[in-house]
């Protein structure tokens, strides 16, 4: 048998990238690294203004639990309008 | 020896049954579970025959390592031609059915014919006996299980069940398992109901041999370690899977009001944190379940908090009932969905085709495209949240014109609705879309489009996509067993490289199936989850078969190819708007409206999606009309189907 | 020092994982038929509860046996089967109150709960650390300590209260 225990697989090699206490921005082009310090409620993201808050799934491992609405709701908009300004 | 596992053929029209053992030939080629399946379809049905006909096939099955010492691998696979879609109809469901029927001593069930008056199959330790089933028929999901439980008198019967749905015939009725599991997609409950088969039930302690028990156990420890270590688990495992919710709604993902906007605005009530909330009051701090020998245990306990079905006792409610009962009808409040989640479980039927076609008719209803006559004075506007549970109950017993006409799904309800009833219809082959808006993300949509059995997201998605992954640690996963130096790209708005993500995952997919293993314990929502390299071990050491990463992709490529001949010869044509790869026009004419800055205004560029998709083709050796060349066929070893070899 | 398993079904997801490794260490077949700890479920209503052999210090079991084929050992504080001894008579099987006692009719043997000689495979599987094995002396540690916080927050809670009249 070609099974040897000691290989590991690139999914079990990969874990070794893995981090705690951080959050990934949900703007999917952004995807920045947060990291709020614990017991936040909110964390605003550096890198594109998006908002969000943030719940705890235990010490230690925080969550985005959504947008903060209206902060995201208008950098949408804007956005948005820009797009389709651009588009004409 | 190892793998000591029997098929069973039982003809419900003249009660026979014969037991086979299955060949190690065929476990090498399919391996089992929807591999097999859809082996055994291709071979056992005619072509054109009728979905509610006795002509249709219904196979049941577990996965190759279903009841061995590797973790999660309780999946029981269902198989028929789809009444919903005409084509392949498949559902894939977790819970303790498939184990208890392997120890019961079979791994797949072949049931042909149909029923003089209703009647269940009892499986019990290397017997099957075709029992009466009449006192069942109108009877819950629950009650039919419970009742099954109580005429044998033991507690420890698993069954697989049709609900009230099934029995009326509604074409995207579940088969169920316990309180929630169900095989949930393409009606294969409605084929149960038109056999007059109620319920498979199982109860076996026949022994499963381990080909190598030591390592066996040793192994699926590492295999533990490295599921239970991803983030994605622990999250699930302590919030279920309404924890993509938060994710998916903010950058723009989900569809609400049919398919008008894509993200849920202020649904914070329908927020897994809340829904917890709401679970932890009334079932304590550890309300989290699983399926058998699972360690993510994904499922939240609940009791329903308020109005008429108060204290009610169920499981869930999934990401689907979120988007079902929340989003795409837009009425995101928690109760609603429980109660929503809760009528499905005990009706037996799809709650994602359920909510996709009742927001589709509450667009439709908006527009005037259906007017109160036909819902019957029902106020069918978005944000009703009584008339959205009403007409779930009104689909499952086809109660009034609407009710009557929506079980029917969709295709069906547009030609009886006409008018341009059709463009509004969110669906892929004939079935409702997931919640989920692809506009943003051409590799989700090329998925959604190319799914075999329709609409889907657990066929071909790679949802790692949305990441973005460094381009390095994507070519590590996509570039194994088989190797890729093609394009690949990081970002979720490209077309590039998209083809090859989607027919991998593909494979990925349709290999856990064959093995039994549930998707999240693979590289679905985490890139660190096992595939490929992991499996050939966990297969040696609890089966004895060899088989390297490369062996097992094959047979993945080669049950994808036999569903699609299946397709083919069921009329699958690739343009054709309701049986073709194609996505509904709105995918390609409406920008997006809201979510993540670079989300809004998004539409997927049609020229670029058909240059996708006839890439894809080309990986998966097929003809520019998406029909697989002989070369492929006879590459793959099935260009003499059906072979009839079982 | 004797260790004791310790249950809190409350933790338990119903996953049965405990019933496949059990089966699978000790008789090297998947079956939960083999296993010596079993889950027991009233799926109705989402309460799981596993179920093991206590290891009694009072072994209704080995005080009934007719030929004392079980006995105690001290090291591991169980209760043993001698098999060279049992005549499988199922005496055993018959007054454990706990049903901990089972019978194998593929190798017409009795079997119970050995601790895995101590390293309990259900323990070590077991994510949710629903089964834990631990110093029969801590046994009630836990419990005490989770008593004693709701007594506090109680405390705390009636404070507020009587600060609020």
């Amino acid at each position: 048998m070609t099974v040897t225990d000691r290989d590991k697989s690139t999914a079990e090699s990969l874990r070794a990238t893995r981090t705690y206490g951080k959050v990934r921005c949900h703007n999917p082009t952004c995807m920045g690294r947060l990291q709020p310090k614990p017991g936040d409620k909110t964390i605003k993201c550096d890198r594109c203004g998006m908002e969000y808050r943030i719940a705890w799934v235990k010490k230690g491992f925080p969550r985005i639990r959504g947008p903060v609405w209206d902060v995201n709701k208008k950098i949408a908009e804007e956005s948005l309008a820009k797009k389709m300004k651009e588009g004409k | 020896m190892p793998l000591n596992r029997k098929i069973a053929y039982i003809d419900l029209s003249t009660g026979s049954i014969e037991t086979k053992p299955i060949p190690l030939e065929i476990r090498k080629k399919f391996l089992g579970g929807r591999g097999l399946d859809a082996y055994l379809l291709y071979n056992h049905t005619k072509k054109g025959c009728d979905p509610l006909g006795p002509d249709n096939t219904l196979l049941v099955s577990g996965g190759i390592l279903t009841a061995t010492c590797a973790s999660a691998t309780a999946r029981t696979h269902v198989m028929a031609k789809s009444p919903l879609t005409g084509l392949l109809g498949s559902a894939n469901m977790g819970g303790f059915f498939a184990p208890e029927m392997a120890w019961a001593g079979f791994h797949h069930l072949v049931i042909k014919g149909k029923a003089k008056h209703p009647v269940y199959i009892y499986i019990h330790n290397g017997e099957i006996e075709i029992r009466d089933a009449r006192d069942l028929w109108g009877l819950s999901v629950t009650e039919t299980q419970w009742a099954i439980r109580e005429e044998l008198g033991d507690q420890e019967v698993k069954s697989m069940v049709c609900g009230p749905a099934g029995e009326n015939l509604v074409r995207f009725a579940n088969v169920m398992t316990g309180i929630k599991n169900s095989g949930g997609r393409t009606g294969m409950g409605c084929v149960m109901g038109s056999k007059n088969l109620k319920a498979v039930a199982a109860r076996g302690t026949m022994d499963i041999d381990i080909a190598h028990p030591a390592e066996a156990l040793e192994f699926n420890k590492r295999f533990i370690d490295q599921i239970t270590s991803a983030k994605v688990n622990q999250t699930q495992g302590t919030l279920g899977t309404p924890f993509i919710w938060g994710a998916t709604n903010s950058w723009g993902g989900i569809r609400c009001r049919n398919f008008q906007y894509n993200q849920c605005e202020y649904a914070d009530d329908i927020e897994p944190e809340r829904i917890d909330e709401i679970c932890e009051e009334t079932m304590g701090p550890y309300h989290m379940t699983g399926c058998f020998g699972c360690q993510v245990h994904c499922r939240a306990q609940y009791k329903i908090p308020e109005g008429p079905y108060a204290g009610r006792y169920d499981e869930g409610p999934e990401y689907t009932s979120q988007g079902a009962f929340g989003g795409e009808p837009d009425t995101p409040r928690a109760v609603t969905v429980l109660t929503g989640n809760h009528l499905v479980d005990q009706f037996g039927m799809d709650n994602l085709e359920t909510g996709s076609l009742i927001s589709w008719a509450m667009e439709l209803y908006e527009l005037g495209i259906i007017d109160s006559k036909q819902t019957d004075g029902l106020d069918l506007r978005f944000g009703n949240d009584e008339a959205v549970l009403e007409m779930i109950e009104r689909i499952c017993y086809r109660k009034g014109w609407l009710g009557d006409t929506l079980a029917d799904g969709g295709i069906a309800a547009s030609k009886k609705i006409g008018k341009n009833s059709f463009d509004y219809l969110i669906h892929v082959k004939g079935m409702s879309n997931l919640h989920s808006d692809e506009r943003a993300t051409p590799a989700l949509a090329l998925n959604i489009a190319l799914s075999s059995r329709g609409s889907d997201h657990l066929r071909s998605r790679p949802a790692i996509d949305l990441y973005h992954l460094p381009e390095e640690v994507l070519r590590k996963i996509y570039s194994s067993p088989v190797p890729y130096d093609g394009p690949l790209s990081s970002e979720h708005t490209e077309y590039i490289g998209k083809a090859w993500q989607v027919f991998w995952q593909e494979n990925c997919y349709m290999a856990v199936d064959c093995l039994g293993i549930c998707k999240y314990h693979t590289t679905f929502l985490g890139a660190t989850l096992p595939n490929f390299e992991d499996w050939p071990k966990v297969l040696y050491y609890n089966t004895g078969i060899e088989m390297t990463p490369k062996e097992i992709w094959d047979v993945a490529e080669r049950c994808n190819n036999i569903e699609r001949l299946f397709n083919l010869r069921e009329g699958l044509k690739k343009d054709d708007p309701e049986k073709g790869d194609v996505l509904n026009h709105r995918y390609h004419d409406e920008p997006t409206k809201r979510g993540a800055p670079d989300v809004v205004g998004r539409v997927i560029d049609k020229k670029k999606f058909l240059e996708m998709r006839a890439e894809i083709y080309e990986h998966k050796g097929w003809d520019e009309n998406g029909v697989p060349t002989p070369e492929t066929l006879k590459r793959l070893g099935i260009d003499k189907e059906p072979s009839h070899l079982l | 020092m004797a260790k004791v398993l310790q249950i809190n079904y409350q933790k338990c997801t119903g996953c049965r994982l405990c019933e496949l490794v059990c089966a699978v260490a000790h008789d090297g077949k998947s079956n939960p038929a083999r296993s010596r700890i079993k889950v027991m479920k009233w799926e109705a209503e989402g309460l799981y509860v596993p179920m093991s052999c206590n290891h009694c210090q009072d072994a209704p079991c080995m005080n009934a046996c007719p030929v004392k084929a079980i006995y105690r050992d001290e090291e591991l504080g169980r209760v043993m089967v001698d098999y060279d001894v049992c005549i499988g008579c199922r005496t055993c099987v018959a007054v454990c109150p706990f049903g901990a006692m089972s019978y194998n009719t593929k190798d017409k043997k009795v079997f119970k709960c050995d601790f895995c000689d101590g390293d309990p495979q259900c323990v070590r599987f077991c994510e949710v650390q629903a089964i834990e094995y631990v110093d029969a002396e801590e046994v009630s540690i836990e419990k005490k300590r989770e008593a004693a916080e709701r007594l506090s927050v109680a405390g705390k809670e009636a404070a507020v209260l009587f600060g609020q009249l």
